[in-house]
């Protein structure tokens, strides 16, 4: 059978650590989520409200509420109240962290940049 | 007496041995006049001389900023935090003072999980933004730096200047009033160089030096050195040296 070049693709991409391929599918899978992964990464200990998070990266606020709010169902951040006020982190879970790291040290490899990219514009449609 | 030492050279000194425990103390000073520095080193001393856990809760600067930053002084804050002896929060002033006054919060938490004793906040003056009101802002700043006391603390607060030279007009904090120490840093222009000057103005129920000192930012941080000789009018930032001044009161008569 021939080998369609849409599968080739995909196969290629797929080509990746079957961990950050599940993280980059399934929970970073938009590019304003790949911002907060690395920001999260970058300055680990931030918690703050979801409107001084998007100031801090640049983002409107309103398009990266419900971003924020899917990382939490996916377990990447955590939120808290305090005196009603939701504050936002990186999840204390090891795992979690560990992961977010590996992820972003990939990212600086080109070769994964472009399947994350491939991935996250393909969960767009 | 029982003392928190900056191990910054030169400062314990002036400090007669360093900060009272359980202290809040401000630095005061222009854009680059080292207040992060001495702030920064304050807290890596702390660990690795003191063996003190601390907390730098940033306002502003991006942590991955004072990752950088310590770097080149040879201190490596990210491994710090690895170890559980440093926590860089990023936070907003209003958060920060919620979490403060809350049982339970996330820096009460961290104090007791890592045993921090000391914290820089860099820089208090995002405390202005919170409010226009004076009155108002005296009590948040009030409530924000006995919450710090309250958790065994000793606090390095950093304060903006607007001025590089001088005298600076007054802005609407009183938060000098507030804390147990002041110390005061300036750029001093003598004979078309800038120097930096460090004056303690106050230190709350312990002596201290009164004297204005030279201090230097080298690759080890900040070195507190000896008293501006001959010279007086250095906080204004122009400074005239002493015979100048006796030759005009005197002899050009």
């Amino acid at each position: 059978m021939a080998t369609n070049g849409d599968d080739f693709t995909a196969r290629l991409m797929d080509d990746m650590d079957p961990a950050l391929l599940d993280f980059v599918k399934a929970r970073v899978n938009s590019f304003i989520k790949w911002d907060l992964v690395r920001f999260f990464y970058e300055n680990p200990h931030t918690a703050d409200t979801v409107e001084n998070i998007a100031r801090y990266t640049g983002r409107n606020h309103a398009a990266l509420k419900p971003e924020m709010e899917e990382l939490i169902i996916s377990g990447v951040v955590q939120k808290r109240e305090v005196e009603g006020t939701p504050i936002y982190s990186l999840a204390d879970d090891d795992e979690v962290r560990e992961l977010v790291g590996r992820f972003v040290v990939a990212c600086e490899d080109r070769h994964f940049r472009v399947k994350a990219v491939y991935h996250i514009i393909r969960g767009m449609h | 007496m029982e003392r928190v030492p900056t191990g910054i050279k030169g400062l314990d000194e002036m400090l007669f041995g360093g900060f009272l425990p359980q202290t809040a103390n401000l630095v005061e000073g222009a854009p680059g006049t080292g207040k992060s520095t001495i702030g920064m080193q304050f807290i890596y001393n702390g660990i690795a001389q003191f063996n003190e856990a601390g907390l730098i809760i940033t306002f502003e600067e991006f942590p991955q900023q004072y990752y950088h930053d310590a770097a080149r002084f040879g201190w490596d804050f990210r491994k710090l935090e690895k170890e559980g002896k440093l926590k860089v929060i990023m936070s907003s002033p209003e958060v920060t003072r919620l979490d403060v006054e809350s049982v339970g919060g996330a820096i009460e938490t961290s104090v007791n999980e890592m045993g921090a004793r000391r914290v820089l906040v860099d820089s208090i003056s995002h405390f202005e933004r919170l409010t226009q009101d004076r009155v108002q802002l005296r009590s948040l700043e009030f409530s924000f730096i006995n919450g710090l006391k309250r958790q065994g603390l000793t606090a390095l607060l950093t304060r903006e200047s607007p001025a590089l030279l001088g005298e600076t007009s007054e802005p609407d904090s009183s938060i000098a009033f507030m804390v147990d120490s002041y110390l005061l840093l300036r750029y001093v222009e003598i004979e078309s160089t800038i120097h930096k000057a460090l004056l303690l103005l106050k230190m709350r129920g312990s002596d201290h030096a009164k004297d204005i000192r030279q201090f230097e930012i080298t690759g080890q941080g900040v070195e507190v050195r000896s008293k501006f000789e001959g010279r007086e009018g250095i906080m204004s930032g122009s400074p005239r040296r002493m015979v100048d001044s006796f030759v005009e009161a005197f002899v050009k008569r």
